[in-house]
């Protein structure tokens, strides 16, 4: 299998209107080759338009796009080294698989024997070599996304666009396929971009996440940063859940939660009330009288693999939420209306400006 | 130096866009050329005296005061209106027999009650007069009634406006949701009940769609009331008597802007009242699929044989009276009729010229219509252009015949015009008749475009295949059945089309349905009937060669349309 080079790419200072609506703004972005990079948001923060201004489908209002040392900014798409895969697949319907393929092979000119060994290689790649005949709509989808994969690295490209490539699937093959384009993605060593709305798609599959929201950049990590260290209240609401709470600052420079006086985790925040934030699982439920804030359990949830409750704790402003391992919670007899103590966490706390 | 590697494939697809941009201007300009300019034409000689002199709305006034404008207008109207009301009701319940009852032959049913479609207008009125006519075979059922007047054309427009009816309703009603049939029987609500609150609210913007079409064909037609309208006047018959009779172009000019208006009127209404459809449509629905019911059916079947009967009676008729030696007297079969060196100066020439029209209309209006579809549709065009050419598009949809007729003569016979050469010649009637039935195809390939997926050319861009590429191996292959349709809609359509050509034919360029017109006129009605079968054959064959293509079509494409 011939071996990609993915190439970095730079964004700097992108800005995107359309009309007065400011889609994008100040995008700065730098991606390594070989990187994949997930583009994470809710609808409408502008994930697909940065997309498609890297592919050059639609234009920047302003700003400079590099690939390796290539200037891109003003290239149509035509010049610029992308393959890409839209949540449509857009597979051409009246191309059998191997023809869908091979198609930008042919339009790159390339020597018959030649195409046919590289659709091979890739029906191969795609664990797809006996379907080379069919044409999409005798396709499921998952083989279907999987085709339109193969068509977008055909020509081996340096850069590999992906906008919400699994969103149309069900959630067993979406599983499996996030394993595999990973997996084709490292072994090519294609540089990559995934555009999706979908956290654990981003978590389980990217080297870095940038989240967005609003057209700015609210973050950009690794997974496990933007997940122990969100930068922002609306990164850390938006990545799992996240209990919030607001605090007055106290004199001392320490904050106040319930009970207990902490010190003041960052440095950073202003004002005279703070906003704290931990997780869920942070959060311990012991038996009355064991030395946490008395809690009082209003709902519960049952999530499978957890216990999610939603706890009143005496002095504290909104209700809680509070992951329980089934074990603890068995342990607990945890039911709905049950007085408990509750440990909340004075280590690890996130702190924001309130 | 990396400034100076870019700038040139810059420039090419800088180019690229330019180009496709200049090649719609150019057509847009060509369609400015042959619809709002000859409009405009029109427009201004209805303010001109017979001299060119500007008199302003002295020839409105004038035929106001003749009483000739309230007599036509209010005839056009009571007949337009009462055809529609006919017209829809019939063709509601054969749409709704046909799609909601498992009647065995439905397929074949809908057939013949579309068959009219292939014929000329002018071809139910020559056979009413077989049936109802001084000499007709059923005379005694009109107790006295003469069939010339209001009756006839009542008659004769519902036969031919009924397939363009019945094909929007049947739309309309095949797209119904079956779950909400599902949820009335759950509810225990009556057949009639589930039919007053699930079926007729469903078909209600097709209803209102297929009442304005019924109503702008009837309005403006002309061949109807020629042929059977007798003395009773009606706005169409004015334009041409006005012009052909007594040469009064300026007063064809005014009566024909006032026949534009309520047209245009109920255009704008239908585009209104569809927009607001546009907003309601919900997600998927599941198609319904009606169950077994021998009660249901007897009652389909019912509904169906009136107009299936009316239509198979006029069509017959008509071929009958076409091989018949001498109407009444002697009943004899024979071909006589159809030996038109007999009959017609040119033979069979305007026949020949017809298959010409028909056939350079269809090369010329489908590529055209393509060409301009796909430009709007499928690649980067600035919002302005594309605004004006959806305007343009839908235009000649409100734009009767003789309206656009007439606005030809004016603009293409002027003497300063340096077109003035085409006048009289088959390039000009196949422009009008390319324009004057524009609006259909665009529609349905502008749909065939839309189910395309929108990022088959982004993909295309990214793996560096070009326009034309992608347009050759993707979207055109995609867009044949729809291409298939628009092919055969432009040649029926110029076959049997009299309206608009009726002002432009020359000596050399006459046609076949102008011929059916000429020869009842000079009293040889078996010839007009026989020249009339001729074009519904025509027709008919053009549309089995049809079916057959899309036979093929479906065979060669069935295995990735997932329907093998
Ligand atoms: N051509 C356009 N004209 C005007 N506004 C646009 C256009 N394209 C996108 N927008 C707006 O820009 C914003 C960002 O759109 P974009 O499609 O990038 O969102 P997204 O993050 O991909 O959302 P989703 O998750 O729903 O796909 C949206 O508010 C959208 O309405
Ligand atoms: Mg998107």
């Amino acid at each position: 299998m011939q071996q990609n080079c993915g190439s970095r790419l730079q964004l700097q200072a992108i800005h995107k209107r359309f009309g007065h609506f400011t889609a994008l703004d100040d995008i700065h972005l730098d991606i390594q080759p070989g990187e994949l990079v997930c583009f994470l948001g809710p609808s409408g923060c502008g994930k697909t338009t940065l997309l498609r201004i890297i592919a050059g489908l639609e234009q920047q209002s302003s700003g400079r796009l590099l690939q390796g040392h290539r200037d891109i900014s003003m290239l149509p798409p035509r010049q610029r080294d992308f393959g890409i895969v839209f949540q449509s697949y857009a597979l051409f319907p009246n191309l059998s698989v191997q023809d869908n393929i091979a198609f930008g092979l042919r339009s790159l000119g390339q020597p018959k024997a030649q195409i046919k060994q590289r659709v091979d290689e890739l029906l191969a790649l795609i664990g797809l070599a006996d379907q080379a005949g069919k044409y999409p709509a005798q396709l499921s989808g998952g083989q279907q996304q999987r085709v339109a994969l193969a068509r977008a690295l055909a020509p081996a490209p340096g850069l590999l666009l992906l906008d919400e490539p699994l969103s149309a699937l069900d959630a067993r093959v979406r599983g499996h396929l996030r394993k595999e384009i990973r997996r084709l993605q490292q072994q090519l060593g294609v540089t990559s971009i995934l555009v999706t709305h979908d956290q654990e798609e981003a978590l389980t599959m990217a080297d870095r996440v940038v989240v967005m929201n609003h057209g700015v950049i609210e973050q950009v990590g690794t997974p496990e940063q933007i997940y122990r260290q969100p930068a922002t209240p609306f990164v850390a609401e938006f990545i799992g859940a996240m209990n919030f709470i607001d605090s007055p600052r106290q004199a001392d420079g320490k904050v106040r939660l319930g009970a207990t006086l902490l010190d003041m985790p960052q440095a950073a925040s202003q004002g005279a009330r703070v906003r704290l934030a931990f997780r869920p699982e942070e959060v311990q439920l012991l038996p009355r009288h064991s030395g946490g804030l008395p809690a009082c359990i209003e709902q519960l949830e049952f999530l499978g693999t957890f216990l999610r409750a939603r706890v009143r704790v005496a002095g504290l402003e909104p209700l809680l939420t509070v992951d329980v391992d089934p074990r603890s919670a068995l342990h607990l007899h945890l039911h709905v209306g049950q007085q408990l103590d509750a440990h909340l966490p004075t280590v690890n706390l996130r702190c924001y400006a309130a | 130096m990396s400034q100076m590697s870019l700038s040139l494939p810059t420039l090419l697809v800088r180019q690229e866009r330019r180009l496709l941009s200049l090649l719609f201007v150019i057509l847009l300009l060509l369609l400015l050329l042959v619809l709002p300019a000859p409009l405009f034409s029109l427009l201004s000689r209805s303010l001109a005296d017979a001299q060119g002199q500007y008199v302003g709305l002295a020839n409105f006034r004038a035929y106001l005061d003749s009483g000739a404008l309230q007599r036509a207008l209010g005839h056009s109207l009571w007949v337009a209106g009462l055809s529609t009301l006919i017209v829809i009701s019939s063709a509601f319940a054969a749409a709704w027999a046909l799609t909601r009852t498992r009647l065995p032959g439905r397929g074949w049913i809908r057939a013949a009650l579309l068959l009219p479609i292939l014929a000329p207008s002018l071809l139910p009125a020559i056979s009413l007069i077989y049936l109802f006519g001084e000499q007709g075979l059923l005379k005694s059922w009109l107790a006295g009634q003469s069939i010339y007047g209001p009756l006839g054309i009542v008659m004769g427009s519902c036969f031919w406006t009924f397939p363009h009816a019945l094909m929007i309703l049947l739309t309309a009603l095949s797209q119904a949701d079956a779950r909400h049939y599902e949820a009335a029987e759950v509810l225990r609500a009556s057949s009639w009940r589930t039919f007053f609150c699930v079926t007729l609210p469903n078909a209600r913007y097709g209803l209102v769609s297929a009442a304005f079409v019924v109503f702008i064909l009837v309005f403006t037609d002309f061949g109807v009331p020629k042929v059977i309208g007798g003395n009773y006047d009606m706005l169409a018959t004015d334009v041409y008597k006005q012009v052909i009779g007594q040469q009064r172009f300026e007063m064809g000019a005014v009566v024909s802007v006032l026949l534009l208006l309520p047209a245009l009127l109920a255009f704008l209404a239908d585009r209104w009242v569809q927009q607001r459809q546009a907003a309601t449509l919900t997600a998927r629905a599941v198609p319904f699929t009606p169950k077994p019911d021998r009660l249901r059916d007897l009652r389909g079947a019912l509904l169906l044989t009136p107009p299936l009967l009316f239509i198979l009676a006029v069509i017959g008729m008509a071929v009958y009276a076409s091989l018949v030696r001498y109407w009444p007297y002697n009943l004899q079969l024979s071909l006589a009729n159809y030996q038109f060196e007999r009959l017609l100066g040119d033979g069979w020439g305007s026949y020949l010229n017809s298959l010409r029209l028909a056939g350079l209309t269809l090369l010329a209006g489908t590529s055209l219509v393509f060409l301009n579809a796909w430009l709007s549709q499928r690649t980067p065009q600035p919002k302005p252009l594309l605004g004006a050419f959806q305007l343009l598009a839908l235009l000649p949809l409100a734009i009767p015949g003789m309206t656009l007729g007439l606005g030809y003569i004016f603009f293409f016979n002027h003497p300063d015009n340096p077109l003035n050469g085409l006048y009289g010649g088959m390039t000009l009637l196949v422009l009008c008749t390319l324009v004057h039935f524009y609006s259909v195809p665009h529609l349905n390939l502008l749909t065939a475009f839309k189910q395309l997926d929108s990022e088959f050319e982004a993909v295309g861009e990214s793996l560096r295949a070009s326009r034309a590429q992608i347009l050759c191996r993707v979207t055109l292959p995609l867009s044949l059945p729809a291409l298939l349709d628009v092919a055969l809609y432009f040649f029926v359509n110029a076959m049997t089309t009299v309206s608009a050509v009726v002002f432009l034919y020359g000596p050399d360029s006459n046609l076949a349905a102008i011929s059916v017109l000429n020869l009842d006129d000079a009293g040889q009605t078996a010839g007009a009937a026989a020249m009339a079968v001729c074009i519904m054959a025509t027709c008919a064959l053009a549309k089995l060669l049809h079916s057959l293509l899309g036979l093929y079509l479906v065979r060669r494409q069935g295995a990735w349309r997932g329907q093998a």
